[in-house]
């Protein structure tokens, strides 16, 4: 009985053969629809900052650096591969890639900034106020404007309200001359 | 008269005045609210009427200016009745009466809140610590509401745990925190007597996430289902469908039809990839090889589909709270059927090579024995209370998603050891597949083209307690929410089903062979990060950093010359 069994175990690897792939000699496409690193294309993203409030890793980060440009961070390296961002983006800015081979030793490889040129109201200048809680903000609650883009990291606390120290600390951080490792990792 | 209505009649008229409220808004669910004197009574009647343990939820109730409130929840299997009794007290005397000395299952639900909240318990038979660090500050509660999520406290060094005294005429052997027969950081202080066990103290809970404290405070309904699946890297679809049910229950949503057939086919999916995963491990951990290379390589198949499905092998991202996210069309369902029978084929092949291999019969008949009434006793779920003649399983017991319109067999096993739990877990697979084809069936003939999730119109209502169950591949997995305002819930609490096994894991052990250990700890397939979910910060993170690659480098080489 026992050898009859061990017979029978070692048929089983000799009928299947193989079935180590040779990678990463040999690449392994991605199946379709599969979730790989989010791309932005930054001709169709519009600033909305819908995102940046939904990534539940809160890795999409925004922040109008003058009256004009708004920045958008993204940092892969907190990213689930989710693709929330994606599902929510109203302009279909974002496209799940099939990009998953993401190691690195530098975070800069895997990050994407855009620069978007924003318009200014002609009524108003500006049509919300930095300080003041509006509509906009409660919308754009987290991750958004007062974070602090070189640091990456969301505001500590456990609250959403808006202090105005925290806008303080974020608006007069000196951005560094490159975002380089040195300015990653710790803070 | 229903079974729900005659248990609110009994305990109305038991407890009188200390009965407050009742209110369900299923059939299936009953919330209680009593005041805290009569908790111990209420929870003897209801382990009177057959009720089963299931887990205690503590929160602050601040808000509502309520104090401190525990929720212990119980099921009744016969009747698919979930009840939960909720008391509260003020913050200046923030004691309840223990359920530990009736219930010992109910131990480490109520230590978590001692530490968590602060809560004592009269009468708790060994109130130790149980889920924050050594170096946890005394007085610092993480789950009230002051503290914020991400606080720090300084690390102290030179705090141990204290462990037990080891029982006369024995000596102590650790395990862990990292031992390679441990997948997963827990430290089992082993009693032995020469080889033979006599005993075991348990710590664990060192991989905290702090999840549920950032639900409460940071996250929002529909960004919860993406954690909830990252807490635990093989059932991910069991916490994700488990939370977006309990939601939908407190607020009343019903999602539709088409998204609960997908839930369970993704649910069955994860339970073929987890039972041959276990298997594989299984007999890696008594050194049977050929078992673990060739389940695992059947198991890669699942892998493969899963991707090819939902876009990841793993976190599946499926769920969302009134639905799913993507659709099963018919290449899907074509590709889902292809793998499976090629699994299931493979499976036979696998079983019948390896069912009567005298290696495996020798590593785990009379392993890890554990009486039924002793199951019982622990509120033993899943697999692992199966094997021990528990005719239990929370698919038919408490139907969830499309459980009510499929047909399937509850494997039940009697040897109460680590055989049966094998054996268990084997047939499961099989019926796993079953499941799966009738829900194709149902997919494509009358369910083609309805919608995939409901628009949630207007904010989920506040204050609702909701209560779900999952069987997940590992056994009953359990999860309650209170919602809340801000657009996320006031308290998540997730029970996994490692919890309750893993605090039986002590008795299994007794008189058995030390070189049993890794399987008898193996065959509850403990899942130590679904079961340490809760608390703050690893005390480690604070002085976290990133090594450079040249960093690295030079560090292994400087090791390597040494050696
Ligand atoms: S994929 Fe998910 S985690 Fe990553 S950026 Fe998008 S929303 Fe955030
Ligand atoms: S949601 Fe789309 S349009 Fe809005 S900020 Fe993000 S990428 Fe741009």
């Amino acid at each position: 009985m026992w050898l009859w069994n061990k017979i029978k175990q070692l048929t089983i690897p000799s009928r299947t053969g193989v079935v180590t792939l040779r990678y990463p000699y040999k690449p392994r496409p991605a199946p379709a629809g599969f979730r790989g690193q989010p791309v932005w294309d930054h001709t169709k993203c519009i600033g909305c900052a819908g995102c940046a409030s939904n990534c539940p890793a809160r890795t999409i980060f925004l922040r109008d650096i003058c009256q004009e440009i708004r920045i958008l961070i993204y940092d892969s390296s907190r990213c689930t591969y989710c693709g929330r961002c994606a599902d929510l983006c109203p302009e279909k800015a974002i496209t799940m890639s099939e990009n998953f081979e993401l190691a690195t030793d530098n975070r800069q490889d895997i990050t994407q900034t855009i620069e978007l040129f924003m318009m200014t109201c002609q009524r108003c200048g500006r049509c919300y106020d930095l300080e003041i809680k509006n509509a906009l903000d409660k919308l754009q609650m987290l991750g958004y404007r007062y974070d602090s883009l070189e640091v990456r990291k969301v505001i500590g606390q456990s609250t959403p309200e808006f202090e105005p120290e925290h806008l303080e600390k974020t608006a007069t951080y000196r951005r560094p001359e490159k975002l380089e490792k040195s300015s990653c990792g710790k803070d | 008269m229903s079974r729900k209505e005659e248990l609110l009649n009994l305990l109305k008229d038991k407890l009188r005045g200390k009965f407050l409220a009742g209110s369900s808004l299923e059939d299936k669910r009953l919330f209680i609210d009593i005041k805290k004197e009569a908790l111990v009574e209420t929870a003897s009647l209801l382990m009177k009427e057959g009720a089963r343990y299931q887990m205690g939820v503590g929160y602050e109730a601040k808000k509502n200016g309520q104090g401190l409130a525990m929720v212990h929840t119980f099921a009744f299997d016969a009747d698919s009745l979930l009840v939960a009794i909720r008391a509260l007290t003020t913050e200046d005397k923030p004691e309840f009466d223990s359920l530990t000395p009736f219930i010992p299952g109910a131990g480490w639900s109520e230590r978590e809140y001692i530490d968590l909240l602060g809560l004592h318990f009269k009468n708790h038979p060994n109130p130790k610590r149980l889920v924050l660090s050594d170096d946890w500050p005394e007085g610092i509660y993480p789950l009230r509401q002051d503290v914020p999520y991400d606080l720090m406290p300084p690390s102290a060094e030179e705090v141990a745990f204290r462990l037990d005294e080891a029982p006369p005429g024995s000596s102590i052997i650790p395990f862990g925190p990292f031992h390679a027969c441990l997948h997963e950081p827990a430290h089992f202080a082993v009693y032995v007597d020469g080889e033979e066990i006599k005993g075991c103290e348990y710590r664990g809970f060192m991989v905290h996430r702090g999840i549920e404290k950032l639900a409460a405070t940071e996250l929002t309904y529909n960004e919860i289902p993406f954690v909830a699946e990252r807490i635990c890297g093989i059932c991910g679809s069991v916490h994700s469908v488990n939370y977006a049910q309990a939601v939908e229950a407190a607020s009343g949503l019903k999602i539709p039809r088409r998204a609960e057939f997908i839930r369970t086919i993704m649910l069955e999916i994860e339970r073929l990839h987890s039972h041959l995963m276990w298997l594989g491990v299984a007999g890696h951990l008594i050194g049977f090889d050929t078992v673990f290379m060739q389940a695992w390589r059947i198991r890669e198949k699942i892998m493969w589909l899963a991707e090819s499905l939902t876009g990841n092998r793993k976190t599946y991202g499926m769920v969302i709270v009134g639905g799913v996210r993507r659709d099963i069309d018919l290449t899907k369902a074509d590709l889902i059927k292809k793998t499976l029978s090629e699994v299931e084929k493979d499976m036979l092949a696998l079983e019948k090579a390896i069912i009567k291999d005298k290696a495996i019969h020798r590593r785990t008949k009379g392993v890890g024995y554990l009486s039924r009434e002793k199951a019982v006793e622990w509120n033993l779920v899943g697999p692992v209370a199966r094997a021990r003649g528990l005719d239990m399983d929370a698919r038919r017991d408490h139907r969830y998603a499309a459980y009510d319109e499929v047909k399937f067999d509850v494997v039940v096993a009697d040897s109460g050891d680590v055989w049966g739990t094998l054996v268990v877990r084997i047939k499961e697979i099989y019926e796993a597949i079953k499941i799966i084809h009738q829900c194709l069936g149902k997919l494509a003939s009358e369910l083609q083209g309805s919608p995939l999730a409901i628009e949630i119109e207007g904010p989920v209502p506040a204050g609702q307690q909701g209560l779900s169950v999952v069987e997940a591949p590992r056994g009953e997995a359990v999860h309650y929410v209170l919602t809340g305002d801000d657009n996320r819930p006031e308290r998540w609490r997730v029970r996994a089903p490692t919890y309750p096994n893993l605090q039986a894991v002590p008795d299994m052990l007794l008189n058995n062979k030390l070189a049993d250990f890794p399987i008898i700890v193996g065959s509850i397939d403990p899942c130590i990060s679904c079961t340490d979910r809760v608390a703050v910060i690893d005390r480690k993170t604070a002085a976290d950093r990133i090594l450079s690659r040249q960093e690295l480098e030079k560090l292994s080489r400087e090791v390597r010359s040494k050696t």
